[in-house]
C-alpha cells in the first residue's frame, strides 16, 4: 500500500468574508513530486502555510506524516520538512556560507554539507559572497540550498524557480529530481506549466480556491486531447487532421503523394488545460 | 526536544555578527558611552542619581532598543519565520536573541560605570538589580519588537520608552508638585535608583528587597504580556 505523506480533506480557509479555499481534498504519495498549478491569489501559498502548521484552517482535516498538520509547528517535526517560499529570506549582511551554517547549527548538519547543497544550485564559488550583493535569482538559489541542508523527508517548494534563467532553472530540477531518487516527496506550488510537466508526477489545478483537476500530466493532456495532428505539407499548407479511419486515409494519402514535411500530435499542453478549464491564464 | 546549547549559540552568533555589521542599531550603545565619559570628566564624585540617568539610558538604548530592533528586522525581512519552522524552540530563539542585547547591555553598563568611575558600596547586590533591570528591558524590547513591523518603525516606538524610563528620573523633581505623579516611583528605573541609593548607605539585601521584588514583578509582568502577544501573532488566524 502506497505510504501518504499528505493527506487533505474538506480543506477550507475563509479570510474575513473571503474565501481562499473551498473544499480541497487531495493526497500527496511518499516519495512523488506533487504540483499544485494556479495562478496567484489561487489559495497556493495559503495551502503550503496551512500544511506547515502556520496558518489555521477554517474547517476540513490536513494531515502531514500522519498527524494533524498544525503539528508541524512543533519542533520535533520540524527536521522532516522543509519549505521554500517567495517570501522566506535570508540575512542580507551575512555571507551564503554564514547564512547557511546558521542552519546547518539548527539542523544539527555538519558544515561540509554547505559546499553539497551549493553545487546542487550552482553557487559552489560564491560561498563568502555577501547575500546583499546577490541577484534575486541568486537569493532564491541560496533559499532552495538551505531547504536541501537536512535533506528533508518532504519539501514544500512555493515558485522554486519564478527568478530563474532556464539555465539555473534546469540546474534546480536536476537537484529535485536527484532528491526524489532519495526518496524526498515534493509539494510544489507553481504557475510555471513546463516546469510541471518535467517534474511532477501528478498536478492540481486550483482555481479559486477550488481544485478544478487533479491527475497525471499526460493522463490530463490525453484526457483534454481531441486525437488530431498537426500536418505540414510541401506545398506550405498546415492542416489539421481529425483522428479516427478518416484521418487515418487522409494522412495516409499525403504520405503517400510524399507531401509530408512534418506531423505533430495536437496534444495541450497544461496551460492549455488549466485555461480551458477556468477560462483565464495562469498568471 | 530537549533545550539545545548549540541552537541558542547559533544564533547568538550569527546576530552578534549581523549586528557588527548594522551600523544603524549597534551605534546606539555609543550614546550612554559617550554620555558617561562626558559626566565622567564633570565631576570627581558623581551623584546616584548622575548615575542611574547613564545606566538606565543604557538600559533603553542596548537592552530595549537593540532586542526590539532586532526582533522588528526579522519580522521585517521574514527571516524570523526561517527561524520559527526550523528545529530551534520559541525559548531557544529568544534565549539566542536575547543574549546579544544582554551582552552588550553587560558591556555598556560596566564601561560606562568605568568611565563614571561608579564603585557600589555592595557590588553583588547592585549587579543582581542590574541583572533583573536587565532581564525587564529586554522583555520590553521584545515585546515592541513583536509588534513592530520594521526597524524604522521599532525605532519610533521605542522613544517613549527612552524618554519614560531611560530620563524617567527627572519625573522625581515633580512629583511634590504634581502627587499623582507618585506612582512613577514604583518604575523599574526609579526602583534601580532606590535600590543604588540604599546599597550605597550600607543597606543589605534585606532593606532593599522590596525594590528587587518590585522589578522582577515588572519583569514577569512584561514577560506575560510579550508571550500573549507572541501567541496571538505566531499563528495567522
Amino acid at each position: 500500500m502506497v505510504e501518504q505523506m499528505i493527506k487533505v480533506k474538506s480543506l477550507a480557509k475563509i479570510f474575513g468574508n473571503q474565501p481562499a479555499l473551498e473544499d480541497v481534498h487531495f493526497e500527496v504519495n511518499k516519495g512523488e513530486t506533487f504540483g499544485f498549478l494556479g495562478p496567484s491569489g489561487s489559495g497556493k501559498t495559503t495551502t503550503i502555510k496551512i500544511l506547515t502548521g502556520q496558518l489555521k484552517a477554517t474547517s476540513g482535516e490536513a494531515y502531514v506524516f500522519d498527524q494533524p498538520a498544525a503539528l508541524l509547528n512543533k519542533p520535533q517535526y520540524r527536521k522532516k520538512f522543509g519549505v521554500v517560499t517567495d517570501n522566506s529570506d535570508l540575512y542580507d549582511r551575512l555571507s551564503i556560507y554564514d547564512n547557511l551554517k546558521l542552519f546547518c547549527d539548527l539542523y544539527d548538519v555538519p558544515a561540509k554539507r554547505i559546499n553539497d547543497v551549493l553545487e546542487m544550485v550552482n553557487l559552489g564559488n560564491e560561498q563568502k559572497k555577501i547575500v546583499s550583493k546577490l541577484s534575486k535569482g541568486m537569493k532564491q538559489r541560496v533559499q532552495l540550498a538551505r531547504a536541501f541542508l537536512h535533506e528533508p523527508e518532504l519539501l514544500f517548494l512555493d515558485e522554486p524557480t519564478s527568478a530563474l534563467d532556464p539555465a539555473n532553472s534546469k540546474h534546480i530540477h536536476d537537484g529535485l529530481r536527484e532528491l526524489t531518487k532519495k526518496g524526498t516527496t515534493i509539494f510544489l506550488t507553481t504557475h510555471d506549466m513546463h516546469e510541471a510537466e518535467i517534474l511532477c508526477d501528478r498536478v492540481a489545478f486550483l482555481h479559486k480556491g477550488k481544485i478544478q483537476l487533479l491527475d497525471e500530466p499526460k493522463k490530463l493532456r490525453r484526457q483534454f486531447s481531441d486525437a488530431s495532428l498537426q500536418v505540414l505539407l510541401k506545398d506550405g499548407r498546415e492542416l489539421s487532421i481529425p483522428g479516427g479511419p478518416e484521418g487515418a486515409q487522409a494522412l495516409y494519402d499525403y504520405m503517400q503523394a510524399d507531401q509530408v514535411v512534418s506531423i505533430h500530435t495536437n496534444e495541450p499542453t497544461l496551460g492549455d488545460i488549466f485555461v480551458e478549464m477556468t477560462g483565464r491564464e495562469l498568471v | 526536544m530537549t533545550f539545545s546549547m548549540k541552537r541558542v549559540a547559533a544564533i547568538f552568533n550569527k546576530d552578534l555578527k549581523d549586528l557588527s555589521r548594522n551600523m544603524y542599531v549597534s551605534t546606539s550603545i555609543l550614546i550612554p558611552l559617550v554620555l558617561a565619559a562626558i559626566y565622567g570628566r564633570m565631576a570627581d564624585e558623581l551623584s546616584i542619581d548622575t548615575y542611574y540617568l547613564v545606566i538606565n539610558l543604557a538600559f533603553t538604548m542596548t537592552a530595549t532598543f537593540i532586542q526590539c530592533a532586532i526582533i522588528a528586522e526579522e519580522k521585517e525581512k521574514n527571516t524570523l519565520r526561517g527561524l520559527m519552522l526550523s528545529p530551534a524552540t520559541v525559548v531557544e530563539v529568544f534565549i539566542g536573541k536575547s543574549l546579544v542585547a544582554f551582552s552588550l547591555t553587560a558591556l555598556t553598563i560596566i564601561v560606562s560605570c568605568l568611565f563614571m568611575e561608579y564603585n557600589p558600596e555592595n557590588i553583588v547586590l547592585v549587579a543582581v538589580g542590574m541583572i533583573v533591570s536587565t532581564l525587564f528591558y529586554l522583555a520590553l524590547g521584545t515585546l515592541f519588537g513583536l509588534l513592530a513591523r520594521t526597524v524604522v518603525e521599532a525605532s519610533v516606538i521605542i522613544m517613549p520608552v527612552v524618554f519614560l524610563l531611560g530620563f524617567g528620573s527627572l519625573i522625581e523633581s515633580f512629583i511634590d508638585k504634581y502627587p499623582f505623579l507618585r506612582v512613577a516611583e514604583y518604575l523599574p528605573n526609579l526602583q534601580i535608583i532606590d535600590l543604588a541609593s540604599k546599597v550605597q548607605a550600607g543597606s543589605g539585601l534585606a532593606d532593599v528587597w522590596p525594590h528587587l521584588g518590585i522589578m522582577i514583578i515588572w519583569f514577569l509582568l512584561t514577560s506575560l504580556i510579550t508571550i500573549v502577544v507572541f501567541k496571538k501573532k505566531e499563528i495567522d488566524v
